[in-house]
């Protein structure tokens, strides 16, 4: 079991001075809030040792690429990683997905096998070097619910030289069964990537179980800081890989007519880190490794179950994908047809401080394809109280009523 | 229409409040596309429907429900509203530019940027010769039929003519005379000076006036100058005229016989006969080619007013 009020207590924007103006926060998909300990380790490198890691040999540089090589660990162990070299840090999931789709030596003709209802950081990459260099990008049909349909993979997987699909969807909060995406995929001769984004932060994500060869996730989502992401590879295939970001730090030596690369992850780290993002992110890792990810699950599944309860007893919200709250993971995405659910956001801030997203959720794509104009979407986590999906309910039914 | 609406509301709001600022970046933004043909897909119009429901919805579920129904109507009628309201409001500017007063000239309503009222202060010709705003139309207040040859004048011939009716014991003609004095110079107008008693015992000064006119005409202007700024109480001191006469050199005597004598009180009389004919209520009264501006105005004021196009 969660201890959900411990946990509150660990976040200052939940506990403000006036506990009347803390927000009810529903918007962990886009971006998880910050526990103290990972402001305070990233505070900490600034006012007491900000200096560059792996490459000054005093004290300060020594400590801060000792903090680094931690941080890396603590990711490898949290993954499940064979080796540290595995783990790469980007800026977010986006720069993982491009790190890899520039790096791979896709030539013309090859095909890359996505979902329909894949975040844009997982479909305009792509799209970019279908224009650019002719790969061929093959989209695979989701069911009607938005849950993964492996008939239509199997049958489109054939040729494929890369899958790159989502694992859990921003969109609707459903997992893809990604041990059997991958076993067909590789069954085919494709390697596979995962877009873990919105799956890390709230399950046991095993690469080695998984024996996915690419995954690529953000810090922001899963407590940790903005602007620091994880791109995973198999050793040997990052070894393959041709980095697309060069420079400093990326070399081992260089003359005025060559250079010698590094090893992974090096090559891939191009100029200065965010030394201070590492080490908050090592430590947002720390944190959620505290938790059994299965009593995350459960949490947030009793307050889906609530709010989709709730939603399904008014007859204009549709629920975007499958009915069963079990699994949407900790989303609930809904719309009103003919409706501009900004709006909805708006007026719950504004009424309760209560914090949903709207939007298209970066799936335009799919919004597209299914006539749909925008959502208001709820997305749960481990500091969300059953009276913040309450105090949801409320208002959105006071709102449903003059609108 | 909302966004629009937004734009001017929070532009104004934006002038003292950075949060509202932002916001009327944003109607900026939705405006402009709409005004280039591009769709308006910032979700402002949303936002801000969103923010006026929910601040609606925590008073009165009917309310919020009556206004989401109707917002579009109502987001004309405060269209309407504004364009009507920006327009007075822009009438009231440009009004306390030419005239000094948001109302219009002579009008001694509450104007924002004046209020006062210190340009329409006068000192009121009737019994009382109380001191303050005195409304009266001034459509009353002419020089037509009025006979002016006897006051002194400078600068006769130029096209533009101003002529000042002010007391000496009057603070507001005080207050306005050196920008008179200004104006006449910088323009070169044709100026007639005549003093209406207003208030307290002034008519020895008017007198003595019209003698230095006439005895030493080349001085008057410096004399009249004189008893405009010297300090109030001692000019209106009547033991200190034949001080002040002996200061510009004047016979002392001859000015005082010329003075008190019949035909100067008579002559006096006359013109203050004369001013009256004009329906001034109070002084300063500033005639600028005609048209009456009654209390002390700034000299904007009186420099649009002979200006061909107010601002040159």
């Amino acid at each position: 079991m969660l201890n959900v009020e411990k946990i509150r207590a660990d976040f200052d924007v939940l506990n403000p001075e006036s506990p009347a103006k803390a927000p009810v926060y529903l918007d962990s998909a886009c971006m998880s809030l910050k526990p103290r300990q990972v402001v305070e380790a990233m505070n900490d490198y600034y006012a007491n040792y900000p200096a560059c890691a792996g490459r000054s040999s005093h004290k300060l540089g020594d400590k801060v690429t000792k903090k680094v090589k931690k941080a890396r660990e603590l990711v490898t162990e949290f993954i499940n990683a064979k080796s540290d070299d595995e783990i790469i840090f980007t800026r977010n999931t986006t720069e993982g997905i491009n790190l890899l789709a520039n790096s791979l030596g896709l030539q013309k003709g090859d095909i890359v096998l996505i979902s329909d209802k894949e975040h844009n950081s997982n479909l305009v990459p792509w799209l970019r070097l279908r224009d650019k260099i002719g790969i061929v990008v093959r989209i695979c049909p989701t069911n009607e619910d938005g849950t993964f349909n492996l008939d239509n993979f199997s049958q489109l997987v054939s040729g494929a030289k890369l899958v790159s699909v989502v694992h859990t969807s921003n969109l609707d909060g459903v997992t893809n069964p990604a041990k059997e995406i991958i076993k067909i995929a590789h069954q085919a001769g494709a390697l596979v990537a995962l877009d873990a984004a919105q799956s890390i932060p709230h399950k046991k994500v095993d690469v080695r179980d998984l024996d996915v060869d690419f995954l690529a996730f953000s810090g922001h989502k899963m407590l940790g800081p903005t602007g620091t992401g994880v791109f995973y590879g198999k050793l040997e295939l990052l070894e393959k890989l041709s980095p697309f970001l060069v420079g400093g730090d990326t070399v081992e030596s260089t003359s005025y007519d060559s250079y010698k690369m590094l090893p992974a992850p090096e090559k891939f780290e191009a100029g200065l880190q965010d030394y201070a993002g590492i080490i908050g992110l090592g430590e947002a890792v720390k944190y959620l490794s505290q938790f059994d990810f299965k009593y995350i699950a459960e949490h947030e599944f009793k307050l889906n179950a609530y709010i989709t309860n709730e939603l399904q007893k008014i007859p204009k919200i549709k629920i975007i994908g499958p009915e069963d709250p079990k699994l949407r993971s900790g989303i609930v995405n809904f719309y009103i047809d003919g409706t501009d659910m900004h709006k909805f956001a708006v007026m719950l801030d504004e009424m309760a401080g209560i914090e949903i997203r709207s939007g298209r959720h970066c799936v335009h794509s799919w919004f597209e394809n299914k006539k749909i104009y925008n959502s208001a979407r709820v997305s749960l986590y481990l500091y969300n109280m059953m009276e913040d999906a309450e105090t949801f309910i409320t208002n959105l039914k006071k709102i449903l009523e003059i609108l | 229409m909302p966004c629009i609406v937004a734009l001017i509301v929070f532009g104004i709001m934006g002038i003292f409040s950075a949060s509202h600022r932002a916001l009327a970046e944003e109607a900026f933004g939705c405006v402009f596309k709409r005004i280039t043909f591009r769709p308006c897909n910032t979700g402002f119009a949303e936002k801000i429907k969103g923010k006026i429901l929910s601040k609606l919805l925590v008073r009165s579920a009917f309310l919020a429900k009556m206004v989401n129904r109707h917002y579009e109507i109502l987001s004309w009628i405060f269209f309407i509203l504004m364009v009507g309201s920006t327009i007075w409001v822009g009438r009231g500017v440009y009004n306390f530019y030419v005239y000094g007063s948001c109302n219009g000239l002579n009008e001694s309503g509450f104007c924002a940027f004046d209020p006062s009222g210190e340009n329409n202060k006068v000192t009121s010709v009737g019994d009382d010769s109380s001191c303050g705003i005195t409304q009266q139309s001034e459509q009353n207040v002419t020089l037509e039929n009025i006979n002016l040859s006897g006051f002194p004048a400078i600068n006769t011939g130029s096209k533009d003519t101003v002529v000042f009716v002010g007391c000496y014991a009057c603070d507001y003609s005080r207050k306005a005379y050196p920008d008179i004095q200004k104006l006449v110079k910088d323009k070169k107008s044709n100026y007639i000076f005549a003093h209406y008693p207003a208030k307290g015992d002034t008519m020895f000064l008017g007198e003595a006036g019209y003698c230095v006119q006439k005895e030493y005409p080349e001085k008057f202007w410096e004399f009249n100058d004189y008893l405009f700024t010297a300090d109030k109480d001692y000019v209106l001191n009547k033991s200190n005229l034949d001080e002040i006469l002996s200061k510009f050199g004047f016979d002392v005597k001859k000015i005082s016989d010329c003075a008190n004598s019949a035909e100067t009180k008579t002559a006096v009389q006359d013109q203050t006969t004369e001013l009256k004919k004009t329906n001034l209520y109070g002084t300063p009264t500033i005639f600028i080619n005609g048209k009456a501006f009654v209390g002390p105005k700034p000299y904007r004021v009186y420099r649009s007013a002979i200006n061909k196009f107010i601002f040159f």
